[in-house]
């Protein structure tokens, strides 16, 4: 029994936090909000290269060959970014599902941006900037998208028509897309909530009211606290979660719904603790931290929110 | 990351599984905290330390199997599926013992911990006093030096296990004119000396797990002292982390208790009701959480990443998560919830002791401020 991640594993995710401190700033996210794409182009090309986008393509189709367990930590330092655009739903399913497909090399390279169209969703998100939609068995190209206008500018939303479509698989590891991305997700909203809790400590170690920074004070204190832990207490299983996924353990499904579970309500309570420690500036468009609130507010939802992974977990645990 | 079990960890539970098959008593002990139950929970660890079970973390030489913390691990996972009985010496064996190897001396181990390990000296614990509670710093109680004694004076209160225990560790004023932190020593006592009285409290559960003790020129030997003079607030710190971090509630406790609301709610619950299978499914993602997050800290530290503040978030998590588990056995329960004696007693007695864990071994609000101020870096102040 070892539950830790190897050297090489926190070095990737290191690098790729250096990465996106430069090339993913607040100021960036908010450039790729704006000019309505929801996408950051260099970045994208800088994620390929540094193999991010081909972290679960195996060796054999010019990809990194990892597993989720290598992969997991960069999904949360993704999340830490707030990276926008269609990086989960590229690395975690299309770029392994078609790995062995004619796409698979310009997905591996990045020349080409795939999406993901689950089931239990009418919308397609980041279909404006993608080359094709993979659904559950079929791949979509040619599709003609209409904004249905997300909260989310990092995570635009759409409907689509039209457009050819082709068979495929979307199974990673034998997983269904939908678990991929919940699991995904799950330590993307960790790396978000990390973010957010970081930003409301430095901001309320400046802000002064009644003559003190307002962190000096036990109410914020309890609320950050509180925050945290929620945090801290959805890590461990979300890193359980890649482990059982990538081992094709039986429990795969189980433990990824209970990492979606406990990381989405996790995201949600930081966005509120922190929102609340901001007052009123964390009312206005100008702070930064509706970067992270409203990808929290998306991603928390979408791929099954906490109610539908907290009862697939208890048709688990609870039945005789 | 590997989660499954070396065969060596294998081995080792499945000799932990028979061992206690073999011998956990067939119905459970009364109380510890009653004078009858005292004295068989002191027989029961004696059977413990025979088998070498007793402190299976502990260095073979004071009555260990030089268990790894994952091995630890394993073996409470065993004990409590095993309904062993509760550790009457768990201040000695999980707090003490850690402390005295980490800072005793070599005579101190070796006169402490075997008998720690066999239960023929248990300890209470004498932190708090009555103007030195979530304040621990604000202690009064005085250590005098005479020659080569102490002299101890003061009051403790709160102290686990002291209406029976045979030696209590606390820490006693030495230095008056330091400041609040400074100028405390960790002393070591017998509570069986001349100017000690020990005035029992009765718990909200009746029983009498605490104490007041009464130090009226109790003399004690300076060799007693554990660390440094003047330097028992680390000392004491030093055991209050390690408490709060991985020893004093073993995730497997909370497993344990999940498993037996999950029967509960099996047997009597309204299985359409959905609100309430949610919250039974949350309790058992918490505990299950709680043992997941226990053994990547385990993991941190055998590869030497040591707990600190964060063993805060550990002690606020699975004291609320008691509570809840209980409150949810009860809400099952209905009009039986009410009867202090009975065929579900143990859930109305668990929800009382339950309540107990948001408050001892530092409140969860002091845990937050520890957690603000340490983790997260923000100011200090009140």
């Amino acid at each position: 029994m070892k539950f830790s991640f190897t050297e090489d594993q926190r070095m990737f995710a290191a690098g790729l936090k250096d990465l996106l401190a430069n090339e993913c700033t607040p100021e960036h996210v908010r450039e790729a909000w704006e000019d309505h794409t929801g996408h950051i182009p260099q970045l994208w090309a800088r994620l390929a290269d540094m193999g991010v986008l081909s972290i679960l393509v195996p060796e054999s189709a010019g990809g990194m060959g990892g597993n989720f367990v290598d992969a997991i930590l960069l999904f949360q330092e993704l999340g830490r970014a707030g990276v926008p655009g269609p990086v989960l739903e590229h690395m975690a399913v299309a770029a392994p599902a078609l790995a062995k497909t004619s796409w698979g090399p310009s997905l591996v390279d990045g020349s080409q941006i795939a999406t993901l169209w689950v089931d239990n969703s009418p919308y397609v998100a980041h279909a404006q900037v993608a080359n094709l939609v993979l659904r559950n068995d079929s791949v979509i190209t040619g599709f003609s998208s209409s904004d249905a206008h997300g909260i989310d500018g990092g995570r635009q939303l759409f409907t689509i028509s039209g457009g050819t479509e082709s068979a495929a698989s979307a199974q990673v590891f034998g997983l269904a897309a939908s678990d991929v991305m919940a699991l995904a997700s799950a330590a993307y909203l960790i790396g978000a909530s990390e973010r957010m809790i970081e930003v409301a400590a430095e901001y309320a170690r400046q802000r002064e009211q009644f003559g003190k920074p307002i962190g000096s004070f036990q109410a914020v204190k309890h609320l950050m606290s509180d925050a945290l832990l929620k945090v801290e207490f959805a890590k461990a299983p979300t890193y359980r979660a890649a482990w059982s996924a990538s081992t094709g353990a039986a429990t795969a499904v189980r433990d990824i719904s209970m990492a979606k579970a406990l990381a989405s309500e996790a995201a949600y309570r930081a966005s509120r603790s922190t929102m609340q420690v901001h007052g009123g500036i964390g009312y206005t468009w100008e702070a930064d931290l509706q970067l992270w609130m409203k990808k929290s507010w998306a991603l928390m939802r979408a791929y099954g929110d906490a109610t539908f992974h907290r009862r697939r977990v208890g048709a688990s645990v609870l039945s005789k | 990351m590997d989660l499954n079990e070396t065969s060596e960890e294998s081995a080792f539970r499945a000799e932990a599984r028979a061992w206690l098959e073999a011998n956990v008593p067939a119905s459970p002990l009364p109380s510890f905290d009653t004078e009858e139950g005292f004295a068989q929970h002191r027989v029961w660890e004696k059977k413990l330390y025979d088998g070498r079970w007793s402190a299976v973390s502990w260095p073979v030489e004071y009555g260990g199997r030089d268990a790894d913390y994952i091995k630890w691990l394993i073996f409470e996972e065993e004990y409590y599926r095993a309904g062993a009985p509760g550790r009457v010496n768990q201040n000695g064996i999980f707090l003490l013992g850690p402390t005295i190897m980490e800072v005793g001396t070599e005579e101190q181990k070796a006169k402490f911990l075997p008998s720690m390990a066999s239960s023929e000296i248990v300890w209470g614990q004498a932190w708090s006093e009555p103007n030195a509670g979530s304040d621990l710093a604000g202690i009064r109680s005085k250590a005098t030096r005479d020659g080569d004694d102490w002299i101890l004076n003061g009051q403790k209160i709160w102290a686990s296990r002291a209406v029976w225990a045979d030696w209590c560790f606390g820490i006693f004023r030495t230095d008056p004119t330091a400041d609040r932190h400074r100028g405390l020593t960790f002393i070591l006592c017998p509570l069986d000396l001349p100017g000690i009285t020990v005035r029992p409290i009765a718990q909200l559960d009746g029983d009498t797990g605490f104490a007041e003790i009464f130090f009226d020129d109790v003399r004690v030997p300076v060799a007693n002292t554990l660390g440094e003079e003047n330097k028992g607030w680390n000392v004491a710190m030093a055991t209050a982390g390690f408490e709060r971090g991985v020893s004093l509630r073993s995730p497997a406790r909370f497993s344990e208790a999940v498993n037996r609301l999950i029967h509960l709610w099996r047997t009597y619950a309204d299985p359409t009701d959905t609100a309430l299978s949610d919250a039974v499914t949350d309790v058992w993602m918490q505990a299950e959480g709680y043992r997941l997050h226990t053994y990547q800290t385990v993991t941190g530290m055998l590869e030497g990443r040591p707990i600190g503040a964060e063993a805060s978030l550990n002690k606020i998590f699975w004291s609320e998560m008691d509570v809840r588990i209980h409150e949810i056995a009860l809400q099952i329960l209905g009009p039986e919830a009410e009867r202090m004696e009975g065929p579900f007693e143990r859930w109305v007695d668990g929800f009382l002791f339950s309540l107990s864990g948001p408050i001892y071994a530092g409140t969860n609000e002091i845990q937050r401020n520890i957690i603000a101020d340490r983790v997260l870096q923000l100011p200090k102040g009140m």
